[in-house]
C-alpha cells in the first residue's frame, strides 16, 4: 500500500499463519478486556490514569478505593495459557508433539506410568509422558482437569475401548514443582475436590437427563474454580 | 512521567466504545443511571452516558470532552464519534505497524517508532480531511441525497423527502418511537412561529438555540403529551408583590438591572454624620434613612406617572421597595435571570434601566397582558408583547415541556435543543475559508452570538459567513439530506477508494502517500454496527447503495478545483441521479443531514490528531480541574505535549 517506493517497504512480509493466530488471539483478548472494562465503568467504577505494572492494562477503582485490574484478576493470563503446568489443553498438545517425535517407547511406558501415577503427585514431572490420549476423550480429559487415575483402575492396564473416564489418564501436571512448599491442608482440600470432580465426570458421562447434566457441569466448573484458587494459594 | 504508547490510547478509547455500543443504532438499548440519592435517569444519548462516567484517565477525559463539544454544536452523533474514532485508531495502528522505515529516525524502541508513525499518519489524515473531503462529499454523496425545503413545515403530508421526516428520524433515535411524532409536530409548530417571513432559517435556528433556556419551561409530573406552546413569553419567577387584578390594557413594564432603592451604603462603610452638633446620632441616622425612603417614593411616583404597572428586576430588592410597590399597586418580579432579561429586551425593544433615578419613556415596554401562570407546581409570570408581530416579524411563543418525572422532562428538553442544533448545523452553509483554521469547533463557537444580537431577528446579514466572502461558493449546500442507515458511509467509502486509486495512478502530483484508504475502511465500521444484529442486512444495504454509486470518478474535478467548476458538475449529475435517488427508497431509518456527518468526520479526525500528539503524561499532586462537566471549557492540564516549547 505504501507507494513511495522505499526499499525498506519490501522488508515487510505478511504475517505467517502462526503469527496470525497469535495476533487474532491477542485481539480477542483485548476486545474482552475492553468489554469488561466498559461493564465496570457502567457499574460505577472509576477509570484511573495508572496502568497495571504486570500487564499494562488501565486500572479501575471501585467505590471502596480498591484498585482493580481487569486482565490480571479476571481473564486468564495471556501466557499462562501456554504453560502446560496450568493448562491441560497445552499439556495435551505438548504430549502429542512428543509422541510424534518418539513413537515406540511410548507404548511400553504406559503400564508403568499408570502404576506410577497413582502414587503421590510429586513424583510425576512435566517431562513424563503419559498413555495415549484418545481424541474422543480429549474433552472429557480437559474437563476432568487434573484428575488422577482412580486407584482401582490402576491395577489393570486400562483397556483401550473402555468408555469410563478411568481409562484415560491425562497428564497429571505437577501442580507445584516444589512439593515441599505445599501445606498438607491444601493438599487434602485439593484431593477432596478432585475426588468430587472425578465422581461428577463419571456421573456426567452416564447421565441421561438434561437437568442433571447441567447441574453436573456447573459442579465441575466450580470444582475447577476452587482448584485454581487452591493452586493460587499454594503459590 | 510515563511514556504513552498507542496501546494505552487504544485501550481507553475501546473501553468507551464498548460502553456506547450497547445503545448504538436503532436497536440499541438505554442506560439506566441511578444515584445514591435514589434519582434515576434513563438515557440513550451518547454524550449523557459518557459524561456521567467516572473517568480520571486523561485520554479518556479528552475524548469525552471532544464528544461533548461536538454535541453542543451538532446536537447528535456522539456515539458515532466514538465508534469512528476507535476504528480509525485501530486502522492507524495496523498501518503504523507495517511501516518500519520510521524507526530509522528515532533510534528507540518499536513502540516509540510506531507512535511517531501513527502521529504522522494522523497529521496527514487531518490535512486530507481539511482540504479534500468536502469536495469529495459534494461530488459523490450529495447527488444521491436531496435538498429539503423549509417552505411549509406544518403541512400534514408533505412530499418526501421532507423536513418533517428529518425531524422525525432525529426524535426517533433520541427518544424512541412513543412520542416522536408528537414532538415533531410540536417542534414544527414552534419553528414556524419563530421563523420570520424573511431572512435565512439559520438565523432563527441560532436565535432559538441561544435563547432556549428562556424559551422553554419544564413541567414534571404530567404526561408528555400535555406539552404545548403558549403565546408570548414566560418568566420563570413569581410576583414578589400581590398581583392586583387589572383589566387595564395595555400594560406597561420597566426592566431594572439595578436596585430600586438606591444603595448608597455598602456593608462596612462608615457614614459620617456631620452638620449640627446638637442633633444626636440616632436622629441623624433616622433622618438619613427617611431621606433614602423619600427618594424611593419619588422613584415609585415617577413610575406611576408613566402608568407603569409591572417592574422586572434582575436583583433582589429591599423590603422597603417591595412594600412601596405593593402599596402603589405594581407587580414586581425580582431575580429575573440574565437570559430572560436579554430576551425580554430583544422582544420588547427596550433597554433595561441601570439607574432607578433615570426612567425615561424609551425604557417603558408595552405588553398586551401580564399575569401569573401556574404550570405544574410553580407559578410563573406570563406576558405578551403588543406589537411584536409587526416589529419583529415573528410570533413569540414559549414551549412547555411536560414529562412524568424530572429526568424524563430534562431528557425531552435536551432532545429539543439538540434538534435545534442539528438543524442549525444542517442549514449552516459550509464555507471553506472557515475550515482553514485547524480548530473548527472554536470557529463555530465564536460565530454564536451570546450577547444581545440585535440583528439576529431582523432579516439582514443573518448568514455572517457567507456575507463575509460573497465570492466564495459554499460547497455543501444547506439543507442537504441523505437517507440514514449508513448510506453516507457507504458512498464516502466508495469515493475514498476511487480517490485512492486515482492517486496511485498519478503519483507524480504529490509526494505524500494518500491516507484516504484508512478513512475509507474505518467508515465502514459505522454501518456494520448499525446492522450488527443482522449481517445479511448490512450486505444488502451495501449492495443497494453501491449499485447507485457512479463508476466513473468525479475525483479529478475535485483535485483541480475552481470555484465554479464542481457545483455545476454536481448539479448535472444531481439531475441524472434524481430518479436513482428516488429508487434509493427511504430506508426505515429515516433521513440525516449531510452537513452534520461532514462535521462529525472532521471532528473525529481532529480529536484523533490531538490524541496522538500526546507524548507524555505528567502527574500532579493536586487536583487541577473539577469533575463537573459543565466547566469543561477548562483544558485538561495533565497531558502535556512534549513537542511544544517548555513553558512554566
Amino acid at each position: 500500500m505504501a507507494l513511495n517506493g522505499d526499499e525498506e517497504d519490501f522488508e515487510w512480509e505478511p504475517p505467517t499463519e502462526a503469527e496470525m493466530k497469535v495476533i487474532q488471539a491477542r485481539r480477542e483478548r483485548q476486545d474482552k478486556i475492553s468489554k469488561l472494562m466498559g461493564d465496570y465503568l457502567l457499574k460505577g467504577y472509576r477509570m484511573l490514569g495508572d496502568s497495571c505494572e504486570v500487564c499494562g492494562t488501565v486500572l479501575l477503582q471501585d467505590r471502596q478505593q480498591k484498585n482493580y485490574c481487569v486482565s490480571c484478576q479476571e481473564l486468564d493470563s495471556d501466557i499462562d495459557k501456554d504453560n502446560p503446568a496450568l493448562n491441560p489443553q497445552a499439556a495435551l498438545s505438548q504430549v502429542r508433539e512428543w509422541q510424534l517425535a518418539a513413537q515406540s517407547p511410548a507404548a511400553t511406558r504406559v503400564p508403568e506410568l499408570n502404576g506410577g501415577q497413582s502414587s503421590s503427585s510429586a513424583s510425576s514431572q512435566a517431562g513424563v509422558t503419559v498413555p495415549q490420549p484418545r481424541p474422543e476423550h480429549c474433552e472429557g480429559a480437559a474437563a476432568g482437569g487434573r484428575a488422577a487415575l482412580p486407584p482401582p483402575a490402576v491395577a489393570s492396564p486400562p483397556p483401550p475401548a473402555s468408555a469410563a473416564a478411568a481409562a484415560v489418564a491425562p497428564i497429571r501436571p505437577p501442580v507445584c514443582p516444589q512439593a515441599s512448599t505445599r501445606l498438607p491442608v491444601l493438599e487434602e482440600a485439593e484431593e477432596a475436590v478432585l475426588t468430587k470432580l472425578r465422581w461428577a465426570t463419571a456421573q456426567l458421562e452416564s447421565s441421561a437427563s438434561l437437568e442433571a447434566s447441567i447441574q453436573l457441569c456447573s459442579l465441575i466448573s466450580s470444582c475447577a474454580n476452587s482448584l485454581r484458587s487452591l493452586r493460587e494459594l499454594s503459590q | 512521567m510515563e511514556r504513552l504508547h498507542l496501546e494505552h490510547v487504544l485501550q481507553s478509547v475501546s473501553a468507551l466504545e464498548s460502553i456506547i455500543l450497547r445503545s448504538f443504532g436503532p436497536e440499541g438499548g438505554q442506560v439506566l443511571f441511578t444515584r445514591d440519592t435514589g434519582r434515576v435517569m434513563l438515557s440513550r444519548s451518547g454524550e449523557r452516558i459518557l459524561t456521567a462516567l467516572h473517568l480520571e484517565h486523561p485520554l479518556a477525559r479528552m475524548v469525552v470532552e471532544c464528544v461533548w463539544k461536538h454535541s453542543t454544536i451538532t446536537g447528535d452523533g456522539s456515539k458515532t464519534f466514538v465508534l469512528l474514532l476507535a476504528s480509525l485508531l485501530r486502522m492507524i495502528r495496523a498501518t503504523a505497524a507495517k511501516e518500519p522505515h520510521m524507526s530509522r529516525l528515532h533510534n528507540s524502541t518499536a513502540a516509540a517508532a510506531e507512535a511517531a508513525t501513527a502521529r504522522h499518519l494522523a497529521d496527514r489524515l487531518l490535512e486530507f480531511a481539511l482540504t479534500e473531503l468536502d469536495g469529495l462529499i459534494a461530488l459523490n454523496v450529495l447527488p444521491h441525497g436531496s435538498r429539503v425545503s423549509l417552505d411549509d413545515i406544518t403541512a400534514k403530508t408533505p412530499p418526501e423527502p421532507s423536513f418533517q421526516t428529518l425531524l422525525l428520524s432525529f426524535f426517533h433515535t433520541r427518544l424512541g418511537n412513543v412520542h416522536c411524532e408528537f414532538f415533531r409536530d410540536l417542534m414544527c409548530e414552534l419553528l414556524s412561529r419563530w421563523m420570520g417571513k424573511t431572512g435565512q432559517p439559520s438565523s432563527s435556528f441560532r436565535f432559538i438555540d441561544n435563547n432556549f433556556p428562556a424559551l422553554h419551561t419544564q413541567v414534571s409530573g404530567l404526561p408528555a403529551v400535555s406539552s404545548r406552546l403558549i403565546e408570548g413569553h414566560v418568566i420563570h419567577r413569581d410576583f414578589a408583590t400581590p398581583w392586583p387584578q387589572q383589566n387595564r390594557r395595555p400594560v406597561k413594564a420597566v426592566v431594572f438591572s439595578g436596585y430600586l432603592q438606591p444603595r448608597l451604603l455598602a456593608a462596612g462603610d462608615v457614614l459620617e454624620l456631620g452638620g449640627e452638633e446638637s442633633v444626636t446620632e440616632d436622629a441623624s441616622v433616622v433622618r438619613f434613612s427617611s431621606w433614602t425612603e423619600r427618594s424611593l417614593e419619588s422613584v415609585i411616583a415617577t413610575l406611576q406617572s408613566f402608568g407603569v404597572s409591572v417592574l422586572l428586576c434582575a436583583l433582589k430588592q429591599s423590603s422597603a421597595a417591595l412594600a412601596l410597590a405593593a402599596q402603589a399597586g405594581m407587580g414586581l418580579v425580582e431575580c429575573v435571570s440574565d437570559e430572560e432579561m436579554s430576551l425580554f429586551a430583544q422582544l420588547s425593544g427596550v433597554t433595561p434601566v441601570p439607574d432607578s433615578w433615570a426612567v425615561h419613556p424609551e425604557h417603558i415596554a408595552t405588553l398586551t397582558f401580564c399575569k401569573p401562570l401556574i404550570l405544574g407546581a410553580h407559578r410563573y409570570v406570563h406576558l405578551d408583547f403588543q406589537d411584536a408581530e409587526e416589529r419583529l416579524k415573528v410570533k413569540p411563543c414559549s414551549l412547555v415541556i411536560c414529562g412524568p418525572g424530572e429526568e424524563q422532562t430534562d431528557q425531552y428538553a435536551r432532545a429539543f435543543q439538540a434538534a435545534i442544533r442539528m438543524l442549525l448545523t444542517a442549514w449552516e452553509p459550509v464555507d471553506k475559508t472557515e475550515i482553514s483554521t485547524l480548530d473548527v469547533k472554536e470557529t463555530f463557537i465564536s460565530n454564536k452570538c451570546t450577547s444581545l444580537p440585535t440583528d439576529a431577528i431582523s432579516g439582514e446579514s443573518a448568514c455572517t459567513s457567507c456575507s463575509m466572502h460573497p465570492h466564495q461558493k459554499c460547497v455543501i449546500e444547506p439543507g442537504c439530506v441523505i437517507p440514514a442507515g449508513g448510506t453516507f458511509e457507504f458512498l464516502l467509502h466508495h469515493a475514498l477508494h476511487q480517490y485512492d486509486r486515482s492517486c496511485s495512478v498519478s503519483v507524480s502530483i504529490s509526494a505524500f502517500v494518500p491516507v484516504s484508504h484508512i478513512l475509507a475502511n474505518a467508515l465502514l465500521s459505522v454501518p456494520r454496527q448499525i446492522y450488527s444484529h443482522n449481517r445479511k442486512r448490512f450486505l444488502q444495504a451495501q449492495t443497494r447503495v453501491m449499485a447507485l454509486a457512479p463508476q466513473q470518478s468525479h475525483i479529478l474535478g475535485a483535485r483541480l478545483r475552481q470555484t465554479d467548476g464542481p457545483p455545476e458538475d454536481g448539479k448535472q449529475s444531481a439531475r441524472s441521479c434524481r430518479k436513482d435517488s428516488a429508487a434509493l427508497t427511504l430506508l426505515d431509518l429515516g433521513l440525516e443531514s449531510v452537513s452534520c456527518k461532514y462535521h462529525l468526520v472532521l471532528a473525529v479526525v481532529q480529536c484523533l490528531t490531538s490524541l496522538l500528539r500526546v507524548n507524555k503524561v505528567l502527574r500532579t499532586h493536586t487536583v487541577l480541574h473539577t469533575t463537573s462537566h459543565k466547566l469543561l471549557s477548562a483544558r485538561l492540564e495533565s497531558p502535556e505535549d512534549v513537542d511544544k516549547d517548555e513553558s512554566p
